[in-house]
């Protein structure tokens, strides 16, 4: 070939195929369940493995979906009371707290202008199915501030479809900043103590100066409150998939 | 601690109690003991024989057994007795027992009249002078003396106390644990003594069980795990109201 200058062209190798393998990009995306991560203290290892054989057993029967705080769920339990003997509720999960088999999350929603928040066992046999019906992760672990912030952040559709989603995808994070309803709020969440990053502060900026006065920035630096749980999650995540898979 | 499921839906909290190393040390008869009944001393966890004096390990020598760090005193009829030596496992008790347990509670070294015996104290404000958490007037003028008894502050905690009816709902045979419920005196990971309840409700509660003891290599081969008929079990799937 022949370029405009004249002069024979250099041979250009054509540009190598990027093989995107999708076999391991499928098992690099680990999710182990909170629960799961024994907290630090002197109980002896064996009661949590006996509690760990327990959760598996329970998992290998009633299926509990990966979720994160942020997540909209729908849980239908057992009640006696009902209709139907079951109670279908639609929420978003505002909290995940406990360990072992005591763990437990919270759903939000506004039913009629009223906020209600119902606080669930994920382990419980009363409860008959967990659905994930949006998945977004929000910027925070924690969403209890949707108590303070305008109703129209929590209200969610009862009978809400299902929002299709690929698998094997990064979940996305809804950098969403809540406006909240005027002062005073249940917390003091401009506190950095709490450390919320998805609220819209419309406070003065005097205000905003007074509570950095409670910032401790020592305490990323304390070294007695540092808990590496990288390798005892590996261990326990080995664990755990290899018995979900008998 | 852990929670436990019953099949109508319930809750109920449990303690887990490991059965680590028991062994039966010594059988003092009715007459050298004094008492109404024999007794049989139990040793518990295992430990280093080698800061006790020689005198102290007499008795484990005689049954031939390493040191235990806690060693307890049952009171047996005379068809329970058991040779020096058997170890004792989980078995021994059965799901749908009760059962009481004796341990040292949590210490809490010298404590005021507020925490130790539950007193009211005193107003934060309204001209308290210095007087906030103090016990008050400790007797009448009639008496002229203080009684003896008197709650007043000092030591609290690490003393026996027993928690009494507590129901066994599960038991590991494999790791020889306990499941029983509600909580136990004592901190995570110490010592207790567990028996047979005294309580006159449950006097007719055990149904058949291992008598005078499970023994490891006998005949009787028992699933892992024992639970009690109202348990829900997470093989069986979840819970429906008819």
């Amino acid at each position: 070939r022949i370029n405009s200058d004249g002069k024979p062209a250099k041979f250009q190798p054509p540009p190598k195929p990027v093989i995107i393998d999708k076999q391991k990009q499928r098992e690099e995306r680990r999710f182990l369940s909170p629960e799961f991560i024994p907290p630090r203290g002197r109980t002896d290892p064996l009661k949590f493995y006996i509690e760990r054989k327990d959760m598996i057993q329970r998992r290998k029967v009633f299926n509990i979906p990966e979720f994160y705080v942020g997540h909209i769920l729908a849980v239908t339990t057992a009640d006696p009371y009902a209709n139907e003997k079951t109670n279908r509720f639609v929420g978003i999960c505002i909290q995940r707290g406990g360990k072992g088999l005591g763990a437990t999350f919270v759903l939000r929603n506004v039913i009629e202008d009223q906020g209600v928040e119902i606080c669930y066992e994920l382990y419980s046999p009363r409860i008959q199915a967990i659905e994930v019906l949006k998945l977004e992760k929000r910027l925070d672990d924690n969403l209890m501030y949707l108590r303070d912030a305008l109703p129209e952040y929590s209200t969610f559709d009862m009978n809400m479809k299902p929002v299709s989603r690929l698998e094997h995808e990064e979940i996305p994070v809804n950098k969403l900043q809540v406006r909240m309803k005027p002062k005073p709020w249940s917390k003091r969440w401009e506190r950095p103590k709490y450390n919320v990053k998805g609220i819209k502060f419309e406070l003065p900026e005097k205000k905003m100066k007074e509570a950095q006065k409670w910032s401790r920035p020592w305490l990323e630096f304390d070294m007695l409150r540092e808990y590496d749980t990288s390798k005892i999650e590996e261990k326990i995540w080995k664990e755990v998939s290899e018995e979900l898979k008998k | 601690m852990m929670p436990i499921w019953t099949k109508s839906g319930k809750k109920h909290a449990v303690t887990l109690l490991k059965v680590q190393d028991c062994h039966v040390l010594k059988y003092i008869s009715k007459e050298e003991s004094g008492g109404k009944t024999s007794k049989l001393l139990v040793g518990g966890k295992n430990v280093s024989p080698f800061s006790k004096s020689e005198s102290a390990m007499e008795i484990f020598k005689e049954a031939g057994v390493p040191r235990k760090q806690k060693v307890s005193i049952f009171n047996v009829t005379d068809d329970a007795i058991i040779k020096p030596g058997t170890p004792l496992y989980a078995a021994h008790f059965r799901p749908g027992q009760f059962v009481d347990v004796t341990g040292k509670t949590i210490g809490k070294g010298f404590q005021g009249v507020m925490k130790r015996w539950g007193f009211k104290g005193q107003p934060a404000s309204h001209g308290q002078t210095k007087t906030h958490r103090r016990p008050g007037a400790i007797s009448t003028n009639k008496a002229a003396k203080v009684y003896r008894g008197k709650k007043m502050p000092g030591k609290m905690g690490n003393i026996y106390r027993t928690s009494f009816g507590l129901k066994v709902w599960r038991i590991n045979t494999k790791h020889d644990i306990i499941y029983v419920n509600g909580s136990v005196p004592g901190h995570t990971n110490c010592l207790v003594k567990v028996k047979d309840s005294k309580l006159p409700t449950y006097k007719d509660c055990n149904k058949n069980p291992p008598f005078p003891t499970f023994f490891a290599d006998g005949d009787e081969k028992l699933p892992e795990d024992l639970y009690d008929d109202e348990i829900f079990q997470f093989t069986d799937p979840s819970l429906t109201y008819a």
